[in-house]
Order: structure tokens, then sequence, then C-alpha cells
């Protein structure tokens, strides 16, 4: 293909030679009719014309291509812009902002909801919405005819030991079909095969690359050895791909689902895991959705007890990816809706720079009116120059994507799903781009659109001073009313998202976090079997700890509060037997050493904490509840001396004390709503486990009172762990204030987000209110001076020019206020103790804007004070 | 300057690329031809400005009406001559019928003897 600007240039030259010829023709045929050759030449040339004007002529009868129209446009756009630095830098920060912002957002969207989950033909791949036991799993994997079903139970935790330093590594438990189901294949040996989940078979292990990197030094020669995993000795058969992970990056082995119906209450009632699916060919997701709830009724039937009509009630298929995003689609919408309203007010803020410059450059565009260019000519000549405006701000905006999404990434929780896919890929470049041409055309419309339908004559006319459009200025009032009413909404959104995150890290957890370091403790299983052997252990280690430099109290516990673990069981209340047809209730049960509501300053109530006696294997079996719990079931008396137990035992256990309640649950809550009640027991041969088992829990954490840091008392910490049993990791060391901190990621990121969007609108909306103010001010500076000339006040004139500011920020937050009552119910989810239409905020952040907008009129109108009549009426 | 010559091309339009495609007809033609062509033939009537000549022959081949090369002349000067292209052809024709009808209709307003035109 031949350049068609080259191609010009040779059609020019040619166009030149024939009208050479044409002179010399009529020259010498002068000539020949007698005339000298001067004069020949001279009356041919006169004869023929503006030789020059007649090949530009001729030049526009050949037709421009869209391509040289679009670079003369552009050539044409870049001059106006380099002409009008300040304009230019004004609306190129705030489209990069805005363009910056929604880029960075996109990219979230794209790799958490967009981006196809990384498994062969993931458009097949579907998840229950329920968990399972191993049972139905067997039950449902043999009859479906729609779907290959696999179970994996996520996050279990296994002890590497044996080789080097004792480790505890995250992994799953998975059906021998898990990764066929998923389509995926080892890179290093092979996949689970088909049995390889029954007992006597499944003492296998699969490797992410990760792991056998680091810890096996990428040993060629790894596939058959033997490892110690949790006690247990497995070989190692596979080393999976380096891009395979399921469902976290963290996950970094799998072994097979121990299947054993003998094993009763493991394979029917205890092990609840995710179930996944590839769809059969052919199969459709109604279909799988109908096929599961046919199999309900069998699958309950095939329950070693009777299960509850309604057991399984909810469960149904959905894609893999809605399975595993969850609830984070939700959050994600609402804040691509939040930065696609900053855009918004961006487009307004620029498209007012336009109209503003537009009515300046009137006269500019009635010439070119008048030298013939079409109406259509320059509305496209005009829009080419909103959408270079807006590449170049798409250009910078990558730059404030990249910065802001690496921020982004730190500063949203971990647990995030698909965190890891989100990157500034090519779908998120097509949409940076796709985003900048449209909203160069959006900004670029209005302004455009009002500025080819200059009236040429008029403006020649007047010399472009008073010609100000009506309908431009219109146009610019409307675009700052709907600025001020999106910021409106935006920092009301931010607003309750803060007050919510004020009040969360206002109210206490019912523990104090200062001065305590926290730390994993897991021995094997099967350590505590032999529970002698456990409870010496842990005296020892508790023991040992407190005497450690800094240290000055030491315990034991389950799992943290916030949400780290507890037993769960269904209990029974003494006098209070449960109705038939209600659910038992269930209980939440922390296993503590005496000295654990000391350091966590949980508050004794009623009653007393346990002691040490408590703990004894002959002392009476004794339990706390919380505040909560006490109210709920015994309102109005003293719970102390009531009794409680697990549905499965006949000993009550006598209450002995209430304490404070704790959000135990989350940061937001004390308990689940499916939780009725908390306890305590102490660590000991009275720990009450959720699986029936006899042995206390042998996975807890230390909470460690001390002065010193953590960092001091890990490597100490290991020490002691390591002379009393060379096969137990530490892990997670870290502070309890670390521990709040990290429950309060969520909300923070999300309000931390809002917070910066909501500051990027005020200033974008002060922006806008500004620049239509101090336009109108320079617009009016003659009007301003016959008032003044007629004897107003300068007070009079201060208020005209604020009054008008005031009246657009006005309408603005009246707006807003009735946009934000309908939207900020879509956020209700994620705010805590504040109601999405709390006056207070609506109230604070109208004043807030109000007060912006003041400021904002406030440089236009001293300059308006200090108009001088005489320059004003001199001035045209 | 040159909205005086553009004003005069779209005032010639139609009317020219007639006179052209006709003279055309004879044979090939180069542009300073053509122009002497059509002052000859209109009994020195008509004289075509070469402002309104080569805009108009550009357009015309643009139009794909005509088709033009460059040949050397009889004093051996290097000329692009014009000549018609099948579609051209067809297009003179439709345009002498359609001038036809014109005239005579303007001829019935001129001449109300001739048409049944009346007040």
């Amino acid at each position: 293909m031949r350049f068609p600007w080259s191609d010009r240039e040779q059609r020019k030259e040619a166009l030149t030679e024939e009208i050479a010829s044409h002179l010399k023709m009529a020259a010498s045929d002068r000539e020949a009719r007698g005339e000298s050759p001067a004069q020949a030449n001279e009356s041919a040339r006169r004869e023929l014309g503006n030789a020059a004007t007649i090949q530009d002529v001729t030049h526009d009868q050949w037709g421009w291509t869209w391509l040289e129209t679009l670079l003369q446009d552009l050539r044409y756009g870049a001059r106006t812009l380099r002409k009008n630095p300040g304009f230019t830098i004004v609306a190129v920060l705030t489209l990069a902002l805005g363009i910056g912002a929604n880029t960075a957002i996109f990219s979230l969207v794209n790799g958490v909801l967009l981006q196809p989950l990384p498994y062969p033909h993931p458009d097949r791949l579907v998840g229950l919405t329920v968990y399972f036991p191993k049972g139905p799993l067997v039950v449902m994997r043999e009859q479906s005819r729609t779907m290959d079903l696999a179970g994996f139970s996520d996050n279990k935790e296994f002890n590497l030991t044996g080789s080097g330093d004792p480790v505890r590594l995250i992994g799953n438990s998975v059906s021998a079909d898990f990764f066929s189901v998923l389509g995926e294949q080892a890179a290093m040996g092979r996949i689970f095969q088909e049995g390889e989940d029954q007992p006597g078979k499944d003492n296998e292990v699969i490797l992410s690359r990760a792991l056998w990197e680091r810890r096996f030094q990428s040993d060629a020669n790894i596939i058959g050895r033997w490892i110690t995993l949790e006690g247990v000795d497995r070989q190692i058969v596979g080393v999976m791909p380096a891009d395979f992970q399921f469902v976290s990056p963290k996950t970094e082995l799998w072994v097979p689902l121990h299947l054993d119906p003998r094993n009763t209450g493991d394979y029917w009632g205890d092990s609840y895991m995710a179930l996944i699916g590839r769809l059969r060919p052919g199969a459709t997701l109604e279909q799988a959705r109908a096929e599961l709830k046919a199999m309900r009724p069998r699958v309950l039937a095939a329950f070693a007890w009777r299960m509850p009509d309604n057991s399984f009630v909810n469960a149904s298929v959905v894609s893999l990816e809605e399975a595993i995003v969850g609830d984070a689609r939700g959050k994600l919408l609402i804040l691509l809706g939040a930065v696609g309203l900053l855009l918004l007010i961006a487009c307004a803020n620029v498209a007012n720079l336009l109209l503003a410059r537009a009515t300046t450059r009137e006269k500019e565009v009635a010439v070119r009116v008048a030298l013939g260019a079409g109406r259509w000519r320059i509305l496209r000549q005009l829009i080419t120059e909103s959408v270079l405006l807006s590449l170049l701000g798409a250009a910078l905006g990558l730059g404030v994507a990249v910065y802001g999404l690496s921020i982004m990434k730190t500063a949203l929780p971990p647990d995030t799903p698909r965190l890891a896919d989100v990157a500034l890929d090519g779908h998120v470049l097509l949409f940076t781009a796709f985003l900048a041409i449209f909203t160069g055309i959006i900004f670029g419309l209005v302004p455009a659109l009002g500025a080819s339908r200059v009236d040429m004559t008029e403006t020649l006319k007047s010399g472009g001073q008073r010609s100000v459009t009506r309908g431009n200025h219109r146009a610019s009032r409307l675009l700052v009313v709907g600025e001020v009413a999106i910021s409106m909404i935006l920092v009301v959104a931010a607003g309750l998202l803060v007050k919510s995150l004020w009040i969360l890290s206002g109210t206490s957890p019912g523990f104090h976090s200062e001065h305590i370091v926290t730390a994993r403790i897991t021995p094997n299983e099967s350590f505590c079997e032999v529970p002698g052997r456990c409870l010496a252990f842990y005296n020892e280690l508790l023991e040992r700890t407190r005497a450690l430099p800094g240290v000055q109290a030491v315990a034991a516990v389950n799992g943290l509060p916030l949400g780290a673990g507890a037993e769960i069981f269904p209990g029974a209340v003494e006098a209070h037997p449960t109705p038939a047809g209600a659910h038992v209730p269930m209980l939440w049960e922390k296993i503590i050493t005496p000295d654990y509501l000391r350091i966590m300053k949980i508050p004794v109530l009623r009653g007393r904490a346990f002691t040490e006696a408590d703990a004894g294997s002959n002392a009476q079996a004794v339990v706390l509840v919380s505040k909560a719990t006490a109210e709920r079931f015994w309102p109005g008396q003293d719970a102390v001396g009531e009794h409680i137990r697990p549905n499965w035992e006949n000993e009550w256990r006598t209450v002995v004390g209430v304490v404070g309640d704790v959000r135990e649950f989350d940061i937001k809550r004390d308990s689940a709503s499916w939780i009725d009640g908390v306890i305590y027991t102490p660590y000991g041969p009275h720990a009450i486990r959720g699986s029936g088992a006899a042995a206390p829990p042998s996975d807890m954490t230390l909470v460690i009172g001390t002065s010193g840091d953590q960092v001091q008392i890990a490597g100490e910490l290991k020490h002691v762990v390591a002379g009393l049993n060379n096969e137990v990791p530490v892990s997670q060391v870290s502070t309890m204030k670390n521990w709040v901190s990290e429950a309060m990621a969520e909300p923070r990121s999300i309000s931390g987000l809002f917070a910066v969007f909501a500051a990027l609108a005020l200033l974008l909306g002060s922006v806008g209110i500004y620049g239509v103010v101090s336009y109108s001010v320079a617009q009016r500076t003659r009007e301003i001076g016959i008032r003044m000339a007629l004897g107003a006040r300068r007070q009079e004139v201060l208020m005209l020019v604020v009054g008008q500011g005031v009246k657009l920020a006005l309408a603005g937050v009246a707006i807003g206020i009735a946009g934000g009552l309908m939207l900020t119910r879509l956020m209700s989810g994620l705010l805590y103790g504040v109601h999405a239409t709390d006056p207070v905020t609506y109230g604070a952040v109208a004043l807030l804007l109000l007060a912006v907008a003041l400021a904002a009129c406030f440089i236009p109108a001293r300059r308006a004070m200090r108009v001088d009549p005489m320059v004003a009426l001199r001035y045209e | 300057m040159k909205q005086r010559y553009q004003n005069r091309v779209e005032l010639l339009q139609g009317t020219l690329d007639l006179l052209i495609l006709q003279t055309l007809r004879w044979g090939a033609q180069h542009g300073y031809g053509i122009a002497l062509a059509i002052r000859a033939n209109s009994g020195e009537v008509l004289q075509v400005d070469t402002g309104s000549l080569y805009p108009a022959l550009h357009r015309l081949e643009r139009q794909k009406l005509i088709v033009a090369e460059w040949k050397l002349s009889e004093n051996n000067q290097r000329v692009r001559v014009y000549r018609l292209s099948a579609a051209g052809k067809k297009k003179l024709t439709s345009e002498r019928s359609r001038w036809a009808q014109i005239s005579q209709a303007i001829a019935g307003i001129l001449d109300p003897v001739a048409g049944e035109i009346e007040a």
C-alpha cells in the first residue's frame, strides 16, 4: 500500500505540469497568431488566471482520504493544544485522574470477574453453593449424569517434618478426580488416579512448584520420595506446573481425601468440603441444577442417620467463577460504579473548560466557516481535538493506574479472590483506549455542537468580544450542577464508609491487643491422641515461655478471636430442652489456659475465671459463658450455677462464671447468626471437641503478654519449642495488634479507596465551580462595571457572584442528596453501625460541599469586587 | 479568493461537465484542447475559464467518468489527455436527455405558444 500523502505530493506535481503545458500551448497558439513571445506569454498567463489558486481548487476535487483529514485535524488540534498550555495541562491532568482511576479499578474487575479461570475449558467448570460431607460426594459422584464431581477441603494445614526445620504448610485434601475435573496435568510425575482416595491407597502427595523449589531445592528425582506430613508418611507422586493454583497461591500441596465409610462420623458428619464439577458434553448448567435438586432426597436417604428434611435445600450449581468470586463481585461493582462517577465529573470539568474556550474560539471557527469549511468538518475537527486531549489524558492515566494498582494490591485484603490474576493486560489497555475515545467524544460533543453552530456574520461583526452564546452558558451551568451532584454522592458514600470504619475501630473487640505477641504452635494431630503427652508438652511450653526475658504472662487458646477458629458443636442447656422441630443450639467453644482472660483483659463479669485446678482430670467439668450467651439462655437470671453440655454427653457441666463479649466471629460480629452461644472450657481432659474425640486439640495459639517485640520473642520461642520437640512448627508469630489490624483490612481498604475517590471528586468539583464562576465574572466584567458605575456597592457585587456559585452548588447538592438516597442503599452491606441514609453524614457532606463551593467562588468574587468601572466600560 | 473560484465551479457544475463529456466524445483531448473545442463549437460564445475547467476535469476523473494519461503532443510536449470511460459514455447519454428535457421545459416557459402553461 502506498502512503496517501506521498501519492498526493506526486499528483500535485503532475497538476503543476499539466497547467504549465496548458500555458505553453496557449502561448504558442498566440505566437502562431503573430504575437511576440513575451506578449503571448503575458496574455496566456492573464487568461489563465491565478495558477496557484486553480491548483488549490483542483486539489480539493481529489477529495481527502479519511486518514489525511485525520492527520490534518490532529496536526491542527496539537497546535491548538500547544498554544494553550494552561488549558491543556488542566484538562489532561483531570482526564488522567479520571481515566487512571477507572483503568486501575477495571484491572481489578477484569482480573477478578472477567478473566476466565486459568483452567482448560473454564466455561464448563461449576461449583456447588453449599458444603457437603464426604458421603454425599460419593453418592452424587456415582449418580450424576450431567457432571463429573470432585471435592476439596481447603485450607487444611500439614506439618512437614523430617527434612530440615518443621514447617506448617497449607494444603488441600482432594478427591482422586480433582485434577482431572479441573483438566490439569502434573508438570512432573502424575496427578491422582481413580481410587486413590480410598483407604490404603491414599498415602500420596502432590506438591506445588513453589514448594518443590523452596523446600526440595528443585530436586529432579523427587518423584517417588517419601515425606512426613502431619506424622503420616506420604509418597510424592507429582509436582504441579508453576502457574497452577487452586484457589489461593498459598495452597502448596494436595493429598487425597480419605474416603472411609467405616468411619461413620467423619464420612457423614464432620469433614464438610466444597464440591466442584465439570459439565459433561452436552449438559447445561440448568440440567445440572435440576439434577442436583432431584438427587437431594436420595442423598439424604443415604445418610447414616436421619437428616433434617431441609438439609442442603439451598444447594445449587453455579459457574465455578461465581463460586470462587462470591461476594467480592458486589464490592468490585460498587467500586467500578464509583470510579465511573468520578470519570463523569472529570468529563464535565473538561467539557466546561472546552465550553469556556469555545466562546473565545468563536471567531476562529467563524473564519473557518467563512473559508468554506462545512459544519461537519468543523465538528469533526473539534471532536478530534477533544479525543486527542483524552488520549493524552489516558496515556498519563496509565501511569496513574500502574501506581494506583500497585497501591491497591497491597491495600486490599490478601484473601481477595484471584488477586494474583490482576494485571494491566491487553484487555485493560483496550478498555482504556476505548474509554479515552469515548470520553473524548462525550465531553467534546456538547461544546463542539455549540461551537459549530456559530453564526458567522454576527461573530465576525462583533469581533468575538460579546457574542457569548447563551446556550453554552446554560450548558456549562448544568454541567456544574451535575458535577456537584455526583461529587455529593461520592463524598456521601465515602463519608458513610469512613464513619463505619471509625465506629468499627472505636468499638472495643472485647479484648485488649496492646503488648501481646501471638504464635501458632502446631504439633501433629496424632501427637495429642495421647492426651497426657500433649498436655505435658503444653504445660512445659507455657512454663518455659513464661521464664523468657520480658515475658509477663503466657496462655494458650485454640484460636484467636476475630475468626481464627474454635470448636463448634451442638449443645444442650439444662431446663431448656430443644422443642421438637427447633434446631439444636450450636455452641462456639474457646479452649483456654487460665491466664488467657487476664492477658486479653476479657472481664469476668460474674462468678470466677478458671484456675489451674479446673484443668485437672479429676476436677469437676466447668465452663464459662459469654455475657450475650448468659442473657440468651438465662435471661434475667444468674447464669452462674446453671448447666450446659454437648448434646452427645450425659454429664452436665457447671457454669462458674460470665465473661465479657468478644468479637469472636469477625470484626463486625461477636458470633455468626447460626451460632447460639459462646462458651469457654479449660485446656485439658475436659475440653470438648466438635468431632467428639476425647483428645485435646493439638493446634493451639500462644498469647504472650510481653513488653518485647515479636522478632525477639519469635527466635526465643522457636528455640524453646525445638528444645521440647523438634518436630513441632512455630508459625504466624505476630502481634495481637497486627491481628486486629488485618481483620480491619477489608473495611479499611474499601473506605480508603472511597475516600480517595471522594477527595478527587471534591477537588474536581471545586475546580469546576471555580471555572464556571470565574469565567462568568470575566464575561460580565462590563455588566459589573456598569452596576458599580450606577452605585452598586462592593458587597452587592460579591453577593452577586457568590450567589451565582452557591445557587449552582445548592441545586447540585439537592440532586446529589436525592441520588445518594437511591444509590447508597446498594452499599449498606459494607456499612457498620451507620445507616445508608444517615442524616448526619448527609448533612455534613452537604455543608462541606457548600463550603468548598463558597471557597471556589471567593477568588473570582474578589476579582469582581475589584473591577474598576472606568476600565471595564472602556474595555470595549 | 479561493472561495470565489469555488462558487463559480458550483455554478457551472453540471453544465460544464456535460460540455466536457460531449467534447471528449470525438476523441481523447487535453485540457487546453477541450477549452478550445468548447469555444469553437459554441461559436466563440462560451469561454471556459481555466479555473473551472481543471477542477471539473479532476472531479470527473475522480468520478471515473473520464480517464487521464500522459502523452506526447505533436510538438513533443508532455500533455495530460483525457478520454471518456464506459461510465462516462453512459453518463453522457443520460445527461443529454436530461438537458433536452430541461431546455424543452425552459423553452416552454419562455415561449408560451409552444407550451400549454397558462398563468
